[in-house]
């Protein structure tokens, strides 16, 4: 039997092939749970809000361009009714959506990428180096989130400044993606590290060190590959949590007023005297999405959780 | 049998290793009526009174005078979200008082699935189609599985594969083992930790080590430890689900001699399940060799290890690697089992079969029997000679397999944790 | 005398203990609580193109010596030469490089030896594109001839799968091609066949046999089944508690054991053979299980076990004895190349508790010192 040539095109297409049969089987799986169609449902809702506000609602109303009058209850003209300013509220929500989103995806970014870096690495390369940056990540996760926050916004905004901008996002938005991503990668660090400990007396590892494998090597293409179905799952939690957390801090007032996300609108339902004067239309649309888009991730995050890491294994 | 050491030979240190009965009772133990007393905590003595023979009453239904085991085309199948697996496809024997019956294939032949069978504690993606087993008359398949309880632990009972890994480590095993007994048998806690440690002692963990967590005990005696549970309800029937794989050979040979033994004590009755031919040449009177969900061959372990009738018995025999034989016969079986999703019409054997005719992979060989020995194959059909073939016949096509055959795109199940689970 | 020439490995005195870690009293003294020696001390060569069986139960040290062999776990003590280089101190992931192209390791588990996430391409591939070697299309082709070189023909239907679509013994023949794409000149093969089916194992065996006559490679065999060493083996090593006992070419060591740990081991070895009496009544059923390799008893570490065991042996431990024919035991019966004497089985009394069981006959005083 003759071998016949693995050209390099061959080779791009057979991976080419995988990977979309990896992808097809992926998708199949997922589809079969129900919740995780749901929650995905949601989300790319709640995304297509926030990707093209204006096409649904047209451009963010401000104080000057209020259309409609005070605290009015809602009518056909503004559905779910103005706040103290006069806005729309259905405006404001909608516009809220892409503030949430946009922080919650950076804020997780920064999160797993430090989360998981410091994880692999303490654990795989162990001794002196994994004790130093283990006490470093228990220090991170006992500070309590917002007490780190309430110190760390003012802080950076000395720092930083208030008024520039980066790719259209403000500088306090900035700061508190930073002090999510900052309070957040902790436990992700300690759930990747005890993955690693667990892959790393895998025979495969063993293998990869005999055939001369590098830290490096194995880390990056073993270790990695093995922890990302866990990452993922907690990926989706974390996302929920950083738009809960940018929730909770800009309600208590350390966010930006003038890009008003979910949280925002609650502060300022909340400060306006809303629900004393029965405005619930004011904070309960802000509320209700918080409720939806978490309760969105934690469904996509269970079906992940079950596709990606199936409780069988193959044995003989 | 095995030799045995005197105490005194033993340092300390290294008695704690040794089992109950493999230290010979020392002169100046023994009293004058010749009853041993016990050295510490070695007994040496026969069983304990309390683990006799039979104290149970039989159960109402049974029929005193019918076969202790009597399995007559068990049918079993798997439901999968692709297709239904032909795990074992009518099988058939019998198992007398007193008697120890191998049964012999590699995985996925169906072994393990007819011992699940028949304690009907079968997944719940598997069931028992067609068939019966019936245990001194009682047809076990068509018991509830309230019913089954009666039977299960108290008439025939079972040693899980791995068991040994099975104990629960934060629990010491003698309580493990009074668990059962108190709840099955309605004991109190008390007698029941007193029948744990008879029975502990009975396959030789001395008290005191009984006393041990499961991490504190060898492989060898956890293994001891199971089996003692198997025997807690003191049932007529023990199933050994492989009972001796993972252990050293040095181990392995303890383990069967302490089989061995009960069956004498106990009057007890064995079906181990094995891959490993050497165990049942050691421990059984019978053997059934079973190939995908079949029966080829069944008859005395001196028969059919002899003269081996079934092809495949002759390459599995032939496989076997024997130190008292001369060197490197590695003969070849090509091929792979078959997919029992799938399974090929006709002798299952036949694509890997190097005696394979025409007729074999058309129809499904009848059973015959020759000299006490069940085959199902054609090359002893009815009114043969029935004397074993070893060249292929003129006829043969010969194996149609290739040695290393292709990956299918359904992925090989070949363990029961696969069929189960998905 | 031995030909330095054809020596392709050697070993000596090679020692690995581990200390057990102590509670917080030893730990703030800084003392281990005690030494786990699971090498003790091995003398071993490896002769170019033969296959040496080290055969041991769990516990005698046989894994670790692989390790240490293939560079996996450091040696505590003694001195490893290959191709007459002394390697022992060579560590450092470059300067391992060179030497592990050349000794490489197929492990026991096809189940969890392939990254389950890698497909079979890759799997073989990797210890190219580790060490930097060929170019890319020389890589392609070494892998595939390394697929095929395994049995798995053709190599493009079963190169692009992932581990789990395979059976296990096709996965094992996936980890000997990942051994062989270096083209190494010793493979260590630790206990390669005993997950699989019995059936499955012999093809295996014969692949590698037939890979050692095309290849002219060098086989160190570790295995706990004293068969497949019978089998395979052209000299048996026989290890017990972190020492080698016995060795010497397969059919002397297996036909004529000079050390009765080796005499136990072949009299329980499992056969097909349905037992008669007599056969059962020559078994040696050794008592007890194989102590902890932190508590290794003294003198003679076979002692406490041991049928023919006299002062001697429990206060000084035996060297290896050269009993002829290339094959030397570590026992005091052995000195002077003696063989073992044949232990006396009385006929016991019908019906007492130790029926059926021979006493152990005391070994003759004139025998020791």
């Amino acid at each position: 039997m003759t071998a016949p040539t693995l050209t390099a095109d061959r080779l791009r297409s057979e991976r080419l092939r995988l990977r979309l049969r990896g992808w097809r089987d992926f998708a199949r799986r997922f589809s079969r749970r129900r919740e995780g169609i749901v929650g995905a449902a949601i989300i790319a809702f709640f995304a297509v809000l926030a990707v093209v506000p204006e096409l649904i609602v047209g451009p963010l109303e401000t104080a000057t361009t209020a259309s409609g009058t005070r605290l009015a209850a809602p009518d056909l003209t503004h559905v779910l009714g103005t706040d103290e300013l006069g806005r729309d509220v259905l405006n404001l929500t909608v516009h809220g959506a892409r503030i949430s989103m946009v922080i919650g995806l950076l804020a997780t970014l920064v999160t797993v990428s430090i989360g998981v870096f410091i994880g692999i690495v303490a654990g795989y390369i162990g001794g002196w180096i994994d004790t130093v940056l283990m006490r470093i990540t228990d220090f991170f996760l006992v500070l309590p989130t917002f007490v780190l926050a309430l110190i760390l916004a003012p802080i950076l905004r000395e720092i930083i400044g208030t008024s520039s901008t980066i790719a259209g996002i403000r500088m306090t938005l900035i700061v508190i993606i930073i002090v999510i991503g900052v309070t957040s990668w902790a436990s992700t660090a300690r759930i990747v590290r005890s993955q690693t400990l667990s892959i790393k007396e895998r025979a495969f590892v063993d293998r990869a060190r005999v055939i001369g494998g590098g830290s490096g090597h194995i880390m990056t293409h073993h270790v990695l590959p093995n922890v990302v179905g866990l990452i993922v799952a907690n990926t989706v939690l974390t996302f929920a949590g950083a738009i809960l957390t940018e929730t909770t801090l800009s309600f208590i007032g350390l966010g930006d007023p003038f890009q008003p996300s979910w949280g925002q609108l609650l502060d300022a339902a909340r400060s306006s005297g809303a629900p004393g004067l029965g405005a619930w239309w004011y904070f309960m649309p802000p509320g209700v999405c918080i409720v939806l888009i978490v309760l969105a991730f934690t469904l996509v995050g269970g079906a992940l959780d079950d596709v990606l890491n199936p409780r069988l294994r193959a044995r003989r | 049998m095995s030799e045995r050491i005197p105490p005194s030979q033993v340092p300390p240190a290294a008695r704690e290793d040794l089992l109950a009965d493999d230290l010979a009772p020392a002169a100046d133990d023994l009293t004058t009526d010749g009853d041993a007393v016990t050295d510490g905590d070695t007994a040496t003595a026969g069983p304990p009174h309390a683990v006799g023979r039979r104290q149970w009453p039989l159960p109402k239904l049974a029929d005193p005078d019918a076969p202790l085991l009597l399995v007559d085309n068990l049918t079993t199948y798997f439901s999968l979200e692709k297709g239904t697996v032909h795990a074992v496809d009518g099988v058939s024997f019998r198992l007398d008082h007193g008697e120890a019956l191998g049964i012999a294939g590699e995985s996925g032949c169906g072994k393990t699935t007819t011992a699940l069978s028949l304690v009907q504690l079968l997944p719940r993606n598997a069931r028992i189609v067609d068939g019966s087993m019936k245990l001194m008359g009682i047809d076990l398949a068509q018991k509830t599985e309230n019913q089954m309880r009666r039977y299960r632990w108290r008439e025939i009972s079972i040693v899980f594969q791995g068991a040994m890994n099975a104990l629960n480590p934060v629990r010491r095993v003698v309580d493990q083992l009074a668990e059962p007994i108190e709840h099955r048998l309605d004991q109190s806690p008390k007698a029941a930790r007193k029948r744990a440690g008879e029975l502990l002692e009975l396959v030789g963990i001395p008290k005191r080590r009984g006393r041990a967590y499961p991490h504190e005990l060898s492989g060898g005696m956890r293994q001891r430890a199971m089996i003692a549970m198997a025997l807690a309800c003191d049932p007529a029937i023990v199933i050994g689900d492989e009972p001796t794989t993972a252990l050293d050979v040095m181990v392995q040979a303890q383990i069967l001699e302490l089989l061995e033994r009960l069956r004498r004590e106990l009057g007890l009755s064995l079906i181990l399940i094995t891959h490993d031919l050497s165990v049942i040449a050691e421990t059984c009177d019978r053997v059934m060799i079973m190939y995908a969900g079949r029966v080829a061959e069944e008859g005395t372990v001196a028969e059919v290890f002899r003269n081996p009738r079934h092809p495949y018995t002759q390459k599995l025999l032939s496989a076997f690697p024997n130190i008292r034989a001369d060197r490197r016969t590695l003969e070849v079986i090509p091929g792979s089992p078959p997919d029992l999703r799938e399974p090929p019409p006709g002798c299952r054997f036949a694509p890997r079969c190097t005696f394979a005719m025409e007729v074999c992979s058309r129809e499904v060989p009848p059973e015959t029997t020759f000299a006490g020995v069940r085959v199902a194959c054609h090359l002893y059909p009815e009114g043969g000679d029935g004397m074993p073939v070893t060249t292929p016949p003129p006829n043969a096509i010969g194996a149609t397999a290739p040695l290393v055959p292709p990956p299918s795109d359904a992925p090989p199940l070949e363990s029961i944790d696969e069929v189960r689970g998905a | 005398m031995t030909d330095r020439s054809d020596e392709i490995l050697r070993l000596d005195g090679i020692a690995v203990h581990f200390p057990v870690r102590g509670g917080l009293l030893h730990t703030l003294l800084r003392r281990a609580r005690g030494v786990i020696r699971a090498v003790d001390g091995i003398d071993l060569t490896l002769r170019r193109g033969e296959v040496l069986a080290l055969v041991g139960e769990s516990g005698s040290g046989k894994t670790t010596t692989g390790r240490v062999v293939v560079k996996l776990t450091r040696q505590t003590a003694g001195r490893l030469t290959f191709d007459g280089n002394d390697i022992s101190a060579l560590w450092g992931t470059a300067a391992l490089r060179a030497y592990r192209r050349r000794v490489q390791l197929i492990f026991q588990d096809p189940y969890e030896t392939i990254n389950p996430k890698q497909t079979i391409h890759d799997f073989v591939a990797e210890p190219l594109i580790v060490n930097h070697i060929g170019t890319p299309e020389e890589r392609e082709a070494k892998v595939l001839a390394a697929i095929e070189a395994a049995g798995l023909r053709p190599a493009t239907e079963f190169a692009f799968r992932f581990p789990h679509e395979l059976s296990g013994g096709q996965r094992q023949r996936v980890v000997i091609a990942g051994a062989l794409v270096m083209d190494p000149e010793v493979i260590v093969a630790d206990e390669p066949v005993s997950m699989l089916d019995v059936s499955i194992r012999t093809e295996l065996l014969r692949l590698m046999l037939d890979l050692r006559d095309e290849r002219g490679l060098t086989y160190l065999f570790i295995t706990h089944d004293l068969s497949l060493a019978w089998v395979i083996a052209d000299r048996i090593a026989v290890m017990y508690l972190g020492r080698i006992l016995e060795i010497g070419p397969a059919e002397r060591v297996i036909r004529d054991p000079h050390n009765p740990y080796t005499a136990a081991l072949v009299s329980v070895a499992p056969t097909t053979d349905p037992p008669s009496t007599g056969e059962r009544a020559t078994r040696t059923i050794l008592v007890g299980e194989t102590p902890d390799a932190a508590h290794i008893p003294a003198g003679c570490r076979f002692s406490p076990r041991c049928p023919y065991v006299f002062d001697r042996c429990r206060v000084e431990e035996p060297p290896l004895f050269d009993v002829g024919g290339g094959q030397s035991s570590a026992c005091w019966l052995s000195e002077g190349g003696r063989s073992l004497p044949v232990l006396p089985r009385p006929e016991p009394a019908a019906g007492t508790a130790t029926a059926g069981k021979p006493a152990v006959a005391p070994v003759p005083s004139a025998e020791s010192a």
